[in-house]
């Protein structure tokens, strides 16, 4: 017992676990210790190996909603994908999560687009779009920050961390801030729940959060976004 | 660094190398012990490995606790074409968060037990399909996956045994349905994640209409540890039909919450307390879920005395599930709390069935009159009555989910309900 995180001293504040990308103590990550340099920009998109394609890091600092879809190295990762699965339905869902990264958003030519990519009806592509939530059928700010309000946040101050957001922010719950930077919504559980409240900014992730840490966090990404 | 939440009662094994980043690349799982599994799975031949995995008594972690040797040894011995295994990466159980810590500090440990199952049961190609927001995670995942096929661990002819398996990352795109085992193979195929009517059963039938096995992460990262060091010595931890340790993420009012690797049968009170540094401020408990929102609540007299593993959970009426144990404490509402779940039952469910569609939504807005003080005693019976319908008439088990907290909060926590209703007491309510 002489870890000092287990250690819970009279009168002192609530423990919180040291965070993953979060905010706290001394446990946090930086985004070379998570991909490894390497994996910053150089592979991107068309590196690697490909049994690693649907996962590698099309994650783009910046959204190009402009950008050929299916062109050039685009092209080649979709040939990587389709090389992973015995029929080209199954790579609908890596595609349209490549086509959603570079864009933000999944609009109704992309999944034209997306469905004569892989020879399917455009109908199909619809449905399958639509089922999963994760998509953005608009557009969204430059920070997506989504707050988990499920049960374990809830019990530790989910809804007031999320409301603390909306207030900074100055938006309603799914509208985006006159500046385009910010959009928040709520989310179910993200499988983080012993680090309350847990909340996805973009691809990555805060935990927790507390209503104190609202307004640093948004300076932060105020300074990131220049 | 020991990893944040470390405590000396607990087990090292699957949370081996956790909080130290080295352990996440190839060199720094083999210094633990890394793929030396592996290795011991090809001399022991499938069947070896399917017996040891059995002998030692592993049963599945993703919820249903179904004994994983006996699940492998459905897959047929013949080849007519590729067999599958796909792992279930989709962890999104409120209250479940075990797999990613496995999956973002022990990609290898994942990654071996996926090889070794892959070769018991024939698979040529293991998808290990990952919730969609899970990005540094798959990142994390990705690259040892990158390494494994770099080192001959996977691909063709894996350490000069002939066999050849193949890996591929799949992520999703947020959907909790997606980790049903049949609905899990819909959305790999490329659809809405729709669960599938059983049989034809997975092992006949199943993803690409192919032999398949599902397996969740934490079931599969102990595989490695099983075959490298025998049945026997994992029978050293748990019970005799709760054999080994487990991952137990715990959440809600404790003083530390986090993941904490015990044998399974640890006592749920020295979990709380002890493990978990008790309740905050001295407040007392009021209610437990042991197993993830989707098993029945248990109050605080039921928690005395209840050890957790899949027989003790069920002797006090609720179910172990995934071990996500969410305490709360006597300042909670558990009727927004179980309106809560219900809600993100309403939000995920697929829509196939009536009782499932339509339930769920009726109950989330009946729970939500109740909260808001517009509730009528009658909504009580109503809602028992509604969860019975919902209960084992549906294509997956989400519907029996959703009513286990309601049926379950109803009968422990009237008062609760009743607290809120006007006139309630005056109407004599029971
Ligand atoms: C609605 C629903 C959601 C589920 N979600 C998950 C999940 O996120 N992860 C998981 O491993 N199992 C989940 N399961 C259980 C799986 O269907 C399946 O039983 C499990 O992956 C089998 O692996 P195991 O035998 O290793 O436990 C879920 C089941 C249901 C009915
Ligand atoms: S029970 Fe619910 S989630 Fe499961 S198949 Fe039926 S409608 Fe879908
Ligand atoms: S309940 Fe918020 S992350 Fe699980």
């Amino acid at each position: 017992m002489n870890d000092p995180h287990l250690e819970v001293r009279e009168g002192e504040a609530p423990f919180r676990n040291p965070g993953w990308a979060g905010n706290t103590g001394e446990f946090e990550l930086t985004e070379a210790d998570v991909r490894g340099d390497e994996y910053v920009g150089t592979l991107l998109p068309d590196g690697g190996h490909p049994g690693a394609a649907p996962a590698l890091p099309y994650i783009l600092a910046d959204k190009d909603p402009d950008a050929p879809l299916f062109e050039g190295p685009y092209r080649k990762r979709i040939e990587k994908i389709l090389s992973r699965y015995p029929t080209a339905q199954a790579a609908l869902i890596p595609v349209l999560n490549m086509a959603h990264e570079l864009r933000g958003h999944i609009s109704d030519e992309t999944m034209a687009t997306v469905a004569d990519t892989l020879g399917l009806p455009h109908a199909y592509v619809r449905g399958v779009t639509s089922f999963y939530t994760m998509y953005n059928r608009r557009p969204v700010g430059r920070f997506l920050i989504q707050v988990c309000t499920n049960i374990s946040c809830n019990l530790c101050g989910g809804e007031e961390v999320l409301a603390a957001f909306l207030a900074e922010t100055g938006t309603e719950l799914g509208e985006t801030s006159p500046d385009n930077l910010f959009t928040v919504t709520e989310v179910e559980c993200l499988a983080a729940c012993g680090f309350p409240a847990a909340v996805q900014i973009n691809s990555q992730y805060f935990e927790n959060v507390t209503v104190e840490d609202v307004a640093p966090i948004l300076e932060h990404l105020k300074g990131k976004a220049g | 660094m020991a990893y944040p939440y470390t405590h000396e009662r607990e087990v090292r094994m699957l949370s081996r190398g956790w909080g130290d980043p080295a352990s996440r690349s190839l060199a720094g799982w083999r210094a633990l012990g890394g793929y030396e599994g592996l290795a011991r799975a090809f001399e022991l031949g499938r069947e070896g490995v399917i017996g040891a995995v059995s002998d030692a008594g592993l049963r599945g972690r993703g919820g249903a606790g179904f004994p994983t040797g006996l699940k492998w040894s459905f897959m047929p011995k013949e080849k007519a074409g590729p067999h599958y295994l796909c792992c279930n990466a989709d962890e999104s159980e409120p209250g479940t968060f075990k797999d990613r810590e496995i999956l973002r500090w022990s990609p290898h440990q994942l990654i071996e037990g996926c090889l070794i199952a892959a070769y018991a049961i024939r698979a040529d190609h293991v998808y290990i399909y990952c919730r969609g927001e899970f990005f540094e995670t798959n990142l994390i995942l990705a690259r040892a996956v990158e390494e494994a096929y770099g080192a001959g661990l996977a691909g063709t002819d894996i350490l000069g045994s002939g066999t050849t398996i193949d890996l591929t990352v799949h992520q999703g795109a947020g959907a909790y349905i997606c980790g049903e085992e049949t609905a899990l193979m819909t959305s790999l195929e490329g659809d809405r994640g729709l669960p599938r009517m059983k049989p034809p059963f997975p092992a006949a039938s199943g993803v690409f209409g192919r032999p398949t096995t599902i397996n969740n992460v934490e079931t599969l990262a102990a595989v490695p540890h099983i075959v490298r060091n025998g049945a026997a010595w994992y029978r050293q931890w748990g019970t005799d039909k709760s054999p080994g340790t487990k991952l137990f993420c715990v959440s809600g009012h404790v003083n530390r919450p986090g993941n904490f690797e015990l044998p399974m049968g640890f006592p749920m009170e020295e979990l709380i307390e002890d493990v978990c540094g008790g309740i905050p401020e001295g407040r007392r408990l009021k209610a437990v879920i042991p197993g993830g929102a989707s098993v029945p609540v248990m109050d605080a007299s039921e928690c005395e005395g209840c050890t957790l593993c899949y027989e003790g959970v069920q002797e006090k009426g609720s179910m172990l599930g995934c071990a996500s144990v969410i305490v709360m404490d006597e300042t909670t509402n558990i009727v927004k709390q179980v309106r809560r779940m219900v809600d993100f039952f309403a939000h995920e469910s697929c829509g196939q069935c009536t009782p499932c569609r339509e339930g769920t939504t009726w109950m989330a807005r009946t729970l939500r009159r109740i909260e808001e003080g517009r509730g009528r005693v009658g909504d009580l019976d109503t809602l028992v009555e509604l969860s019975e319908q919902m209960t084992g008439t549906t294509i997956c088990v989400l519907s029996d989910s959703a009513a286990a907290p309601v049926i379950s909060s109803i009968e422990k926590f009237r008062e609760d309900y009743l607290a809120l209703m006007p006139g309630a007491a005056l109407a004599g309510a029971s």
